[in-house]
């Protein structure tokens, strides 16, 4: 392969990209040891990266709705069944406690998914949480945060 | 001064161009992917307005706030500069509105409450590989140049970097401490969330999650060192970490496909045009030299025989 020719760089090209180079490690270093995720893309690589103790309650958020025929199911929290993932709502649980007609987003998501489904009467915002005991798995209780009545 | 001439060839070695040309068809037709796959919901997310909070990025350069309209003419818009730049047609145009328009796009989805931290790489890579310009002859291309080395060394750091952060950010999270987090009960935590897969056969070993914590945090802890490594200690390296994100997909069901895409920056590819024309070259010549024989034992002219293979 000796025939491979190279190609010239001028000494501006030079210097502007060794310059970037050291701006982007220099942001990247600044978010994830001072930033939050407010600064993607350069913010911290958090996910999974906090400390749970021996002893915590894991928490999972679902999102159930009582049908006109009386069911009361899980609607899942899934961007193809509810138009909106888990993380999403998780991220809003204070807004929906405060006002839980936000839940409104999950029910039009999943009415809109299920054409042949009763309509919603009615959603609950709730939480399995499992209690850890010395680093094992304990118990597991039903919690209920909010729950709105649709308009009819 | 040498000093710093050593700093810059370290940041721009000279490479192959035919490293960025294939690599620009891989990346882009991997966006497209990426946009059905993992990215997918700016589209269904923009239908609820109310719980859209944008980014600093999106707020430092006024970003409208997303609409069906705004996140459908985005989608087109990728779609097709995806396609363009994946042929390395127009690579600085095409290029450059992939790089703003996929940035904008999964800030989008990530403006909703959670963020994901596995695109850095992929980032980084579309924003750094229009820089190379065009590349005379894409695959084909026999020159090298510290322009493609550039935009290859930029994609390799942010690669190695999203392991070494992220360890980083478990140090600062756990109070700054370096025990905090693999003494933690993360992977279970990790696990009842996700009741999936292989870690639920883990779940009744905590000391087993222990170790396993260790090993992962240390690995992070030192993936800076991959930079350095050349021929089967790089390859090593690779192995192990695509071994590290398929036992993370087995266990917890998170993938981190465009991070270990990008990978491939590290690996040969300018190897890659030679060999294909090699074998089609040898596919070639063995149809040549079965039409031989065939004629050879059929002395009678063949009718349109002279269309086959006609350029040769």
């Amino acid at each position: 392969m000796g025939k491979q020719r190279v190609r010239g760089i001028s000494r501006g090209s030079y210097a502007w990209r060794i310059a970037a180079s050291l701006i982007g490690i220099g942001l990247l270093l600044n978010g994830s040891l001072r930033m939050s995720d407010d600064v993607w893309p350069v913010g911290p690589l958090s996910q999974y990266a906090f400390s749970p103790a021996k002893d915590t309650t894991i928490v999972i958020t679902r999102v159930e709705g009582l049908l006109a025929d009386g069911r009361r199911i899980d609607l899942p929290l899934r961007v193809e069944t509810a138009g909106i993932s888990r993380a999403e709502i998780e991220a809003r649980i204070p807004e929906i406690t405060t006002d839980p007609s936000l839940l409104r987003s999950v029910a039009d998501g999943w009415s809109s998914r299920h054409r042949g489904e009763p309509p919603l009467w009615r959603v609950w915002l709730v939480q399995d949480q499992t209690r850890l005991v010395d680093g094992r798995v304990g118990t597991t209780r039903l919690v209920e945060l909010a729950a709105w009545e649709l308009p009819s | 001064m040498s000093m710093l001439r050593s700093v810059g060839s370290w940041f721009l070695p000279v490479l192959p161009e035919s490293r960025v040309a294939v690599l620009r068809t891989v990346f882009y037709l991997f966006v497209i992917i990426d946009m059905h796959l993992f990215v997918r919901d700016p589209i269904p997310l923009s239908r609820h307005p109310e719980l859209y909070r944008p980014l600093m990025i999106e707020r430092v350069f006024h970003l409208p706030p997303p609409s069906l309209p705004l996140t459908l003419t985005l989608y087109v818009i990728l779609m097709v500069c995806c396609l363009v730049a994946a042929a390395n047609i127009m690579p600085r145009l095409a290029g450059g509105v992939v790089a703003a328009a996929f940035t904008w796009w999964t800030a989008i989805g990530m403006s909703y409450g959670k963020v994901d931290h596995d695109h850095l790489a992929l980032v980084v890579a579309l924003w750094v590989l229009p820089t190379v310009g065009v590349i005379a002859d894409r695959w084909r291309s026999t020159e090298r140049s510290a322009q493609a080395g550039w935009a290859l060394k930029c994609i390799q750091i942010a690669v190695v970097f999203t392991y070494f952060l992220s360890a980083l950010t478990k140090i600062r999270s756990g109070g700054w401490s370096i025990t905090s987090w693999p003494e933690s009960s993360i992977l279970l935590w990790a696990i009842v969330r996700r009741p999936h897969g292989l870690g639920q056969f883990l779940l009744p070993h905590p000391e087993l999650l222990h170790l396993m914590q260790w090993f992962s945090f240390t690995a992070e802890l030192t993936a800076v060192v991959v930079l350095w490594l050349r021929g089967r200690a790089l390859l090593a390296a690779a192995v192990f970490w695509m071994g590290f994100h398929v036992f993370t997909l087995a266990m917890l069901y998170i993938h981190f496909a465009p991070t270990a895409i990008c990978w491939l920056a590290f690996a040969p590819l300018e190897r890659l045009g030679p060999w294909l024309r090699g074998v089609r070259a040898s596919r070639r010549a063995s149809r040549r030299q079965r039409a031989g024989r065939r004629s050879a034992r059929h002395p009678v002219p063949v009718l349109r025989d002279q269309a086959v293979d006609g350029g040769g």
